[in-house]
């Protein structure tokens, strides 16, 4: 009996074993193009191709990241990025929020159609009225600058409804006592609200800088001037100019994808929470 | 008693008064980027502005538009495309993100590193990753045919991957499967977590095997999850403009000429402004048709 017991315990460890080590190596597959990038981002242009294939060069070669960094229209990209992303992010966290307080907290009249309305937005492609979206904003007089990016993301569907579910969890005798203190509904919103639903928040600032970051259909469409277009068309433009020197390229793209993943690393928890609570964009 | 009731009535009159003034710049902002280029996409498709300039006439001419999109080979061909390349990737993403959420729900080894290097693309920038794919995947020098030439695969049977006309398309498909592998992933993860383990114990005391504790309580147990990704992950194969510009612009010929890539080309290249509308409007209908018949088809397989 005591040795049928542990001979099963010790399958059992070698399923785990086996089944581990699946896994990892799924993982290493995922991330393989990641580390053949930043491999041929240290190598000498033409070396990328040579065999056998060597992961760590002999001669880790640093001219190209600093071709990168000296490249004046790489510069403004990268800056433009993290412009927008630093002004979208607090006009989106407060217009959204107080937003969705209202919607979890008061009462008023068509509360629910209006909600229902924005939500039935949230089923259409956004690459299908990206034509009309283009005429409407030259119209407005924002094609070919960065407010054609900023403001539409500042009202976004997906998020007001995230955070009207994150705050309809928080208890409501919390924000009663507040008013029978004599606070206003501003005073709540911000004083109680919010510093509450830190994690929701913090999961809205991650996917905003990742999705606004990443994007490439907007800025390519309603962005007509090189020198003012964020890195993600920006790389396309650089891709094309330095044609045939992979190296290079690599290390421009090392350094898009840098601020994304750092954040993620740091956040995995926030992010994963954010798909499962809500889970909308695919 | 009525002094309660007006003290009621103007309380919350100012309490809607305090909500409007909350949510009235939302819906400003909501209607003008949101709502209007809806209604705006559904005009233009309806009226004859089909050259530059000619934005004053708005001239209607009804279905025309429409009419046009079925005499159009080149067009219907992008939607045939669009809709192959939707069945590689929903069909493989689906697949793909329930086999990898099923060994993620067990214990392992090494398990946070694991999720954090499959989650990765996910986060990526498009670009990026798209000119790392164009270099691993090229046929000629490639680091991924050269594997396959020390393997022994004979030089004319290496793949030409994003440059060749059959296998551009599912090229790009399994790219953004791989991109976008980590949020079904995920949410499938969230939905095996919520399976009671009992029913596990259960079928394991009535001597159930692996399979059959899968098709009968696992699959079951999550189908709304899946119907709910199954549609999420159809729509979502339509927003792919970025990855085609990226991957191959289009091309080789037009292998990879998806639907949203004409509709961009027609109204931005050509300036055929309400035939790209009505190209548009129509994929929105095909999209919605697609959803509405999931919607139907649930009963047959969701079980809640």
């Amino acid at each position: 009996m005591g040795s049928l017991l542990s001979c099963s315990k010790t399958s059992r460890l070698l399923i785990k074993a086996v089944l581990s080590l699946a896994v990892f190596v799924i993982g290493l597959m995922m991330i393989t193009p990641f580390v053949f990038m930043i491999s041929a981002s240290f190598k000498y242009p033409g070396q990328v191709f040579v065999e056998p294939l060597k992961i760590i060069p002999d001669k880790p070669f640093l001219g190209n990241f600093q071709r990168v960094l000296r490249d004046d229209m790489y510069f403004s990209w990268y800056w433009n990025s993290i412009r927008v992303v630093l002004i979208a992010i607090p006009l989106r966290g407060f217009f959204v929020t107080i937003a969705a307080y209202a919607f979890a907290r008061l009462r008023f009249r068509g509360k629910n159609i209006i909600f229902l309305i924005f939500m039935s937005t949230m089923m259409i492609t956004p690459e299908v009225t990206i034509i009309p979206r283009y005429l409407l904003y030259k119209s407005l007089h924002i094609i070919d600058t960065q407010w054609a990016l900023i403001l539409p993301a500042t009202f976004d569907v997906f998020f007001l409804f995230m955070l009207r579910q994150f705050f309809m969890t928080i208890p409501i005798e919390l924000s009663e006592a507040a008013r029978i203190d004599g606070y206003g509904h501003f005073t709540i919103y911000y004083r109680i609200i919010l510093p509450l639903a830190k994690p929701a928040l913090i999961t809205m600032v991650l996917f905003t800088f990742i999705w606004l970051w990443n994007d490439y259909v907007n800025p390519f469409v309603f962005i007509n001037t090189m020198k003012k277009q964020l890195v993600t068309v920006g790389l396309q433009f650089f891709q094309a100019r330095e044609g045939a020197n992979y190296a290079l390229q690599m290390a421009g793209a090392t350094f898009a994808v840098i601020p994304t993943i750092f954040m993620f690393t740091f956040t995995q928890r926030y992010f994963v929470q954010g798909i499962t609570s809500s889970g909308i964009k695919g | 008693m009525s002094g309660m009731k007006a003290r009621g009535t103007r309380l919350s009159l100012k309490e809607e008064r305090t909500a409007l003034l909350f949510i009235a710049p939302f819906i400003l902002g909501f209607l003008v980027f949101n709502f209007l280029p809806l209604f705006y996409s559904l005009f233009l498709s309806l009226v004859n502005f089909n050259e530059l300039g000619a934005m004053r006439t708005n001239e209607f001419i009804g279905l025309k538009n429409y009419v046009r999109i079925f005499g159009d080979r080149l067009a219907l061909a992008a939607y045939v495309r669009s809709f192959y390349f939707t069945v590689i990737y929903a069909g493989g993403i689906i697949v793909l993100s329930l086999f990898l959420a099923l060994l993620l729900n067990r214990s392992l080894f090494l398990r946070v590193p694991c999720r954090t290097m499959i989650y990765m693309p996910y986060v990526a920038n498009v670009i990026a990753v798209s000119m790392v794919w164009a270099i691993v995947l090229n046929p000629f020098e490639g680091p991924v045919n050269a594997l396959l030439k020390l393997f022994g695969v004979p030089e004319e049977c290496l793949p030409m991957w994003l440059l060749g006309v059959k296998s551009a398309l599912p090229t790009v498909a399994a790219i953004k499967i791989w991109r976008n592998l980590a949020f079904q992933t995920i949410v499938f993860l969230a939905a095996l977590q919520e399976v009671p383990e009992e029913l596990y114990e259960c079928a394991e005391i009535d001597g159930a095997g692996w399979w059959k504790k899968f098709y009968r309580i696992t699959l079951p147990m999550i189908s709304p999850t899946m119907f709910f990704l199954v549609v999420v992950t159809i729509i979502g194969s339509f927003n792919s403009l970025a990855l085609v510009k990226g991957l191959t612009g289009g091309g080789p010929g037009s292998a990879t000429r998806i639907i949203t890539l004409f509709v961009y080309e027609q109204a931005l290249r050509y300036s055929y402004y309400s035939y790209a509308n009505a190209l548009a409007c129509l994929l929105f209908l095909f999209i919605l048709i697609i959803t509405l018949l999931q919607w139907k088809a649930q009963k047959l397989w969701v079980h809640y």
